[in-house]
């Protein structure tokens, strides 16, 4: 694949994710099938694809929190697997923050729940995600939930942030929001930052790689300039893989 | 006072099919070049600029790199980075703008198998008929 072959020859020590040969069967079905690709340290890389096209379970694999049944992962030069989890900030697909408690009640808890909690960044984004410190839980709306659950995992340090359809359910504004804070966690720190989502629009700027997942094969891994010096969009790209 | 102003227009049009660092230096060098964003001005960070716009921390590097490069903005160490305060720099990047304009418009008038003479001559006809 000539995509590999350019990126080993630009940065070959500074990969961040890198899959090999994943394979995933589940009832006979395939789910993920011999999934390969690398992800750049300090790229936001863009994994979209139809529903069903074995996003999330790729997800789950590269967070350690699932196995494959043959192939690697490896994240920054190592295996990946369940003791890597402090190493990365999980926004997974549907999770569910205690409803019982106010905002304030809940970042201390989570404060004390990951070794990497930085209070001072969790601060910013309360303001920059317009998150009210005092409101129960309970009592948001889903996309303030949504900007809760952001905040929650940017507010940890791990180099390597995934987030699986951050923007699912969520109003216009909260998206622009999400996205705000997305970038300035990569500005910042040159943390990876790994996003599955079928909106393509809401996001397709701030994409440097795509990875391109349909029926559990990697349809495609495109840098996002490359595309555009062609005169392609990350959308008409998706369009004409999945066409 | 420091001089201030809007970097881009508020409702700046992203083309998702064409390098977009290019669209923002090709934008914000016509702004410098027509006096909307003044010399001196000191420029959002690249953070801010890629947060207010949506885009790639590296798209927000790239289009400084290359406004840098041209000499139009210019980046002091731990202070920031200022639009140019050379009136050469700037008129030279007018005299580009406009160099290229006329190039459109002989290469517009080629397409059209005329002579930028001739294409002149139908818009003075037409401009007049609109008179009459």
């Amino acid at each position: 694949m000539t995509t590999k072959l350019e990126l080993s020859l630009q940065e070959p020590a500074s990969v961040a994710v890198e899959c090999r040969d994943l394979c995933l069967t589940i009832k006979k079905k395939a789910i993920l099938d011999r999934i390969s690709f690398q992800i750049p340290s300090g790229s936001l890389t863009g994994l979209l694809g139809p529903n069903g096209a074995g996003k999330s379970s790729l997800l789950r694999i590269v967070a350690g929190l699932a196995q494959g049944d043959s192939g690697t992962v490896q994240l920054f030069g190592k295996p990946a697997g369940p003791e890597r989890l402090g190493e990365l900030s999980l926004l997974p697909d549907r999770s569910n923050l205690p409803g019982w408690l106010r905002v304030d009640e809940w970042l201390h808890y989570a404060a004390g729940i990951y070794p990497d909690w930085s209070k001072s960044r969790a601060g910013e984004l309360l303001s920059e995600l317009s998150v009210s410190p005092h409101t129960r839980i309970s009592s948001m709306s889903r996309g303030e939930e949504a900007r809760l659950q952001l905040l929650t995992c940017l507010s940890r340090t791990a180099p390597l942030i995934i987030l699986d359809e951050p923007f699912t359910g969520i109003d216009l504004l909260s998206r622009e929001r999400i996205a705000a804070a997305v970038v300035g966690e990569l500005a910042d720190s040159k943390r990876t930052v790994l996003v599955a989502t079928h909106d393509i629009r809401e996001m397709e700027l701030l994409f440097d790689r795509l990875i391109l997942i349909g029926g559990g094969r990697i349809r495609s891994v495109d840098d996002v300039d490359a595309l555009r010096q062609s005169g392609q969009s990350v959308e008409s790209r998706y369009r004409e893989v999945f066409a | 006072m420091e001089p201030t102003a809007e970097l881009l227009p508020q409702h700046f049009q992203i083309n998702p099919s064409l390098p977009i660092y290019e669209q923002f230096v090709e934008a914000i060098r016509r702004r410098i070049v027509c006096g909307a964003i003044p010399p001196g001005m000191r420029l959002p960070s690249v953070r801010e600029l890629a947060a207010a716009r949506g885009v790639n921390p590296t798209t927000a590097a790239r289009t400084y790199q290359e406004l840098e490069r041209s000499g139009l903005i210019v980046t002091y160490r731990g202070q920031g980075t200022f639009v140019t305060r050379d009136g050469d720099i700037i008129t030279d990047a007018r005299r580009a703008i406009a160099v290229q304009a006329v190039r459109d418009f002989f290469e517009a008038a080629a397409s059209l198998g005329l002579t930028a003479e001739q294409m002149l001559n139908m818009y003075r006809e037409d401009s007049h008929d609109n008179e009459a």
